[in-house]
Parts: structure tokens; sequence; C-alpha cells
């Protein structure tokens, strides 16, 4: 989002968060919520994420004491997101979402060290696809070190964004072509990078709507 | 609970499976309880009407969450409870709005009237001075009629809790009425 | 001001004490508090109510363009005290929201960092299918799939931000399901697995 935006967002009197989980989220854990975002908002750690957690906990229907601890692990996610982007030197302020790619690659399973190894490769550009990259990779049942030196050899020449994603599903590929691991990953490290990209099927636009947030 | 269209969880399953008309049903069987309710939270008849209406929009939208149907009273007591709580976190603290004229019944005789309209806004303003939480834990106990288990579904609060608080509104407002 | 009043008293009104155990003064203050909650009973019925409530449902949710237009023509009870800088930036924004540009035609305009996101799933037995998630905060009624030729596939195609999206399907407005086909999935800390989608940008970065 673009400053001005983001600026947008915080000036318009929209409904706060106890307004949004109201009705949502069983009273019994919107104490134990709150505390939660109150603490997240003194630690400068984004908010919007836990407000969500706490809706799906609502949705799903989620007893209280499951959706106060589910937010705060969310909370505690965030944090290491953070001081992980901190550590691989990433220039702040953060924005969430890259906090949050972080912190959905840390719930995806990828250790510390890993996601650590990637940040310091992504630099400038959204660490998001990247993370997601090698956490497909590992979702595969390729090492997470090999994930994490394949995706970092891939950043090294060039490649960013959703062709990381390119990366991991050509690896994918071999190995269903009948490659083992290794091979699948010397492979596709040697063509790099010419990856094939995967094109958006066409007519794909069509119809498409935006979705309708915050409730009536 | 009228006969004519079956009981609330039928008429839920019928607006669920794509009939929203019908949920036009529900908002006749409880929009009189709801209002006093609101009414009495908020101090105004316009406030309470918005209040509401918002609670049920959004019990409608949210239909599909209503985990017991057999208890749709309280689940959607809970949802403008919640409603008027949001309202009333909006005002500045200490302005609790008398805007509206008390209603006035027709009077067999003029005196009794008057003294009917001056008790109503003793009390109107008694029940105005309570702390939110004891106001609707009087409101729902004795305006809308529910017992201690369903004003714990509708609050989310322990019953202990909950008659501590009626308890405290009933002192309030006797005291109100002994000024005279 | 308000003296305690005897417990008896209390018990009797909470319908735990017969009245006819109460003394004739202690049965005169119940009787006052019954007066008391008739008198506070007589709210006058809102005519038209039922109506109104139907009129909103009826309508057809507002975007979030159309909230904004309303949010600046109904009054608000919360001020906000703008620098000066700060109206210049919502008044540049509001021409941009507001103003769709030459050339929006069926297609949806798409921000520079915003894709399709394609939501496609096989339930040939269900009467409906939804997808939630974090963009709809999780409400079974927000985004509806359609299966128009009633082969039992279903789909939806949604705008979203560019990035990742936690999302589950809703079955019949009471099952909730993984995407099969997802092929990523992350613990949803309620004991599900959300999938998620990489939205990728249309136009490219």
């Amino acid at each position: 989002m673009t400053p001005a935006l983001f600026l947008f967002f915080l000036l318009l009197p929209q409904q706060n968060d106890g307004a949004r989980l109201a009705g949502h989220v069983p009273q019994a854990a919107l104490a134990g919520v709150h505390a939660i975002i109150a603490r997240a908002e003194q630690d400068s750690l984004p908010t919007e994420p836990l407000v969500e957690k706490a809706l799906e906990g609502g949705a799903k229907g989620a007893p209280p004491e499951m959706i106060v601890t589910a937010v705060g692990a969310e909370a505690a996610r965030l944090g290491t997101a953070r001081d992980l982007l901190r550590t691989a030197g990433a220039p702040g302020p953060y924005r969430t979402s890259e906090i949050q790619s972080v912190s959905l690659a840390l719930a995806r399973g990828l250790p510390e060290r890993i996601v650590s190894k990637v940040l310091s490769a992504v630099r400038d550009t959204a660490p998001g696809f990247a993370l997601h990259a090698v956490a497909d990779l590992s979702a595969h049942g390729f090492g997470e070190d090999s994930s994490a030196a394949l995706i970092v050899a891939a950043l090294r020449m060039g490649l960013t964004g959703h062709r990381l994603l390119d990366v991991a599903a050509a690896a994918d590929r071999e190995v269903q072509r009948g490659s083992t691991r290794m091979q699948a990953l010397a492979k596709v490290r040697g063509i790099l990078p010419a990856i094939p990209p995967q094109p958006m099927p066409p007519g794909a636009m069509l119809g498409a709507t935006r979705p309708k947030k915050g409730g009536g | 609970m009228t006969a004519g269209e079956g009981s609330d969880a039928e008429v839920i399953a019928r607006v669920l499976s794509g009939d929203a008309e019908a949920f036009g049903e529900l908002i006749t069987r409880y929009e009189g309880g709801l209002l006093r309710f609101a009414t009495r939270m908020l101090g105004s008849r316009d406030a309470a009407a918005d209040a509401v209406a918002e609670g049920l929009v959004r019990a409608y939208r949210h239909l599909a969450s209503c985990r017991d149907p057999a208890h749709f009273r309280t689940w959607v007591f809970r949802i403008v409870a919640n409603r008027c709580k949001s309202h009333l976190a909006r005002r500045p603290v200490g302005d609790v709005s008398l805007d509206d004229a008390p209603p006035v019944a027709a009077p067999e005789n003029a005196e009794a009237a008057f003294e009917r309209n001056d008790q109503l806004e003793r009390l109107e303003r008694a029940l105005a001075m309570l702390a939110p939480e004891k106001r609707e834990a009087f409101v729902l106990k004795h305006l809308d009629g529910m017992s201690y288990e369903e004003m714990s579904a509708v609050t989310g609060e322990r019953i202990p809790t909950l008659k501590m608080r009626v308890h405290r509104a009933r002192e309030a407002l006797l005291a109100a009425l002994k000024e005279s | 001001m308000s003296q305690e009043l005897d417990p008896r008293i209390h018990r009797a009104l909470d319908g735990e004490l017969d009245r006819a155990a109460l003394t004739p003064d202690e049965r005169a203050l119940v009787e006052r508090l019954d007066a008391a909650a008739r008198a506070l009973s007589g709210v006058p019925a809102v005519p038209g109510f039922a109506q109104r409530v139907m009129g909103i449902i009826r309508r057809p949710l507002r975007s979030p363009v159309e909230r904004f237009r309303q949010w600046l023509t109904a009054r608000h009870p919360v001020t906000v005290s703008l620098r000066p800088v700060y109206s210049v930036i919502i008044a540049v924004l509001l021409v941009a929201l507001l103003w769709r540009g030459p050339g929006s035609g069926p297609l949806p305009l798409l921000g520079e960092h915003e894709g399709v996101a394609q939501f496609v799933a096989r339930f040939p037995e269900a009467h409906s299918v939804a997808v939630v998630g974090a963009f709809n905060d999780w409400r079974p009624e927000a985004t509806p799939l359609s299966d128009d030729d009633h082969d039992g596939v279903w789909d939806a195609r949604v705008i979203l931000p560019a990035g990742s999206h936690e999302y589950m399907f809703v079955v019949d407005g009471e099952r909730w399901v993984s995407d099969p086909m997802a092929g990523r999935y992350v613990d949803d800390g309620f004991g599900r697995q959300n999938a998620v989608m990489e939205v990728r940008p249309v136009r490219s970065e």
C-alpha cells in the first residue's frame, strides 16, 4: 500500500476493533483477545492480523480459550517475524504485509534459521514469495537447507516475486517426471534463470469481483 | 411464538435454504422486546431503532453461525446488546440522551397521568444513571423477563455477577422512587 | 444514596422465595419494583420497523467505495481533526477512488498490486459453496462460488491484493473444508488447515 493509502485507513473513523469483534467472537474470549491486541499495539506490532485471527476463530466456532491461544500464538509469531527482519538487516519500518509474510512462513513450519537465510538474500524486495517457495519445496519433501539454497541462488540471479514460485514448481515437476529430489534441484539450478513461467489462463479476469469486507 | 409460521428453528432453516423473506417473521416476533431493551439501554427511541436494525441485519448475515436455532432469542439479544454497547462506547461519558418524551398512555384522569409521567421520568433518569452493565442486567431481567441462565447466554457473564448487578439496579431505582 | 435491600426481597424478585413469606412492608417494596418495571416496559412500537430492516437486507452489500461515499455524507459522532496536509491527501484519494477513469468497461480496474484469485472446487452434492478468508472477515455469506451449469464444479474469481491469502471453503453453510487442490496449507490454530493461495499481480512488478 502506498503511504498515502496507509494514512487514509489510519484516519478513517472505521469500525474499531471492539465493534468488529463484538458479536462475532464469543464474549468469554473478548477480554483475552483485547489484552493481546493492546500489548501488540504497545510493541508496535500490526494488530490487523490479530483481529482477523479472532474473527476466524469466531466464525469457525472455536471455544473461547482456543481463540485466545491462537491469537496469542499469532502475536508471538509476529514479534519473532519482526525480530528476524531486523536481524537480517532489512530496512525498516516494516509493513504489515512484510511481517505477515514472515509470520506465515513460520506458521508453515520453516525454522527461524532458514527464514533468516532467505531474508538475508531477499534484501529490498518483498520476502513473501521467496519464503513461500522454500516452504513449498519443504512441504514436497525437499530438504529445508537445499530448498533455501536453490531459492537464494534464484534471488542472486535476479528472480523475484512470483517467479520464485515458478522455480519451486519446476523442481516439483522434475520429481514427478522421475528425477530424485537431488537431481531435480540440480537440474533446476542449472537452467536458472530461464525457468518457464506459469501463465494466467485467458479469460481469468472476466467476472472477477472484489470481496465485501467489514459487515453490514 | 406464533403457531402459524413454525418454531424459530424452522423459520431459520427456511431462511438458510434461500427464503430471505422468511426472516421477516423473526423480526416481527422479536422487534418489540429488542426495541424495548435498546430504548432503555440507550435512552433514545431513534438510537434504539438504529441499534436494533443494525443488530437484526447482522443476525441475518450471520444466521448460519447461530449454533442453536432453538435459542435464537438469546442469540439475537446478544447481538443487539453488543450493538448497544458500541453505541454507548461512542458517546462521551455522561451523555445519556433523554430526548424523547416518555410514552403517554390515554389518561383516565389527568392527575393520574401527570403522576405516572413524572414517576416514569424519574425512573428513566435513574435507569440512565446506572452503569451500562447494571442497566442491561435490570432490563433483561425485569423488562424482557429473562431467566439468569438466558441472561448469561446473552451477556457471557456468570450468574452470580448478573444477580449482583440486578440487585444493585433495583436498589438504585427504589431510591429514585423514594424522592417524591 | 441507595440502600441495600433485604436479601429476602431480592430472592422473592428472583423467584427463589415465595412472596407470601414476606412481611407486608417487604411485599410493598416488591410491588413497587414490579410497577416500576411495568412502567418502563411501555415502549411504543416503531411503525414499519420490520419493513425497514428487510429493506436493508434486500439491498446488495455496498462496495467499499459506496461505503466511503456514505461516510462522507453521514453525520458522525466521532470527530477527526485533520492537519491541513492530510486534507490534501484525502482530497487526492477521493478523486482517485471516485473517478474510475476512461475505458473502465466490463473488465474491473485493477490496482498495481492486485491480482485475480481463482477459487475452484468440486462439490457435486453441494447446494452452496462459499470461500472464506481474512479478505472477507471469514464470513460465509460474503463470497459465494457459483456452479451455473450444475456440473458440480464451483468457482469464483475475486480481486485481491497480491500476496498470500489463507482461505477455506464452506459447503452448504456449515461444512468447513480445506481446498483439496490448494497444494499449500497452514495450521489455522483451531485444529484445521487453511489453504494458502498466492495471488500474483496482474501487472508485472
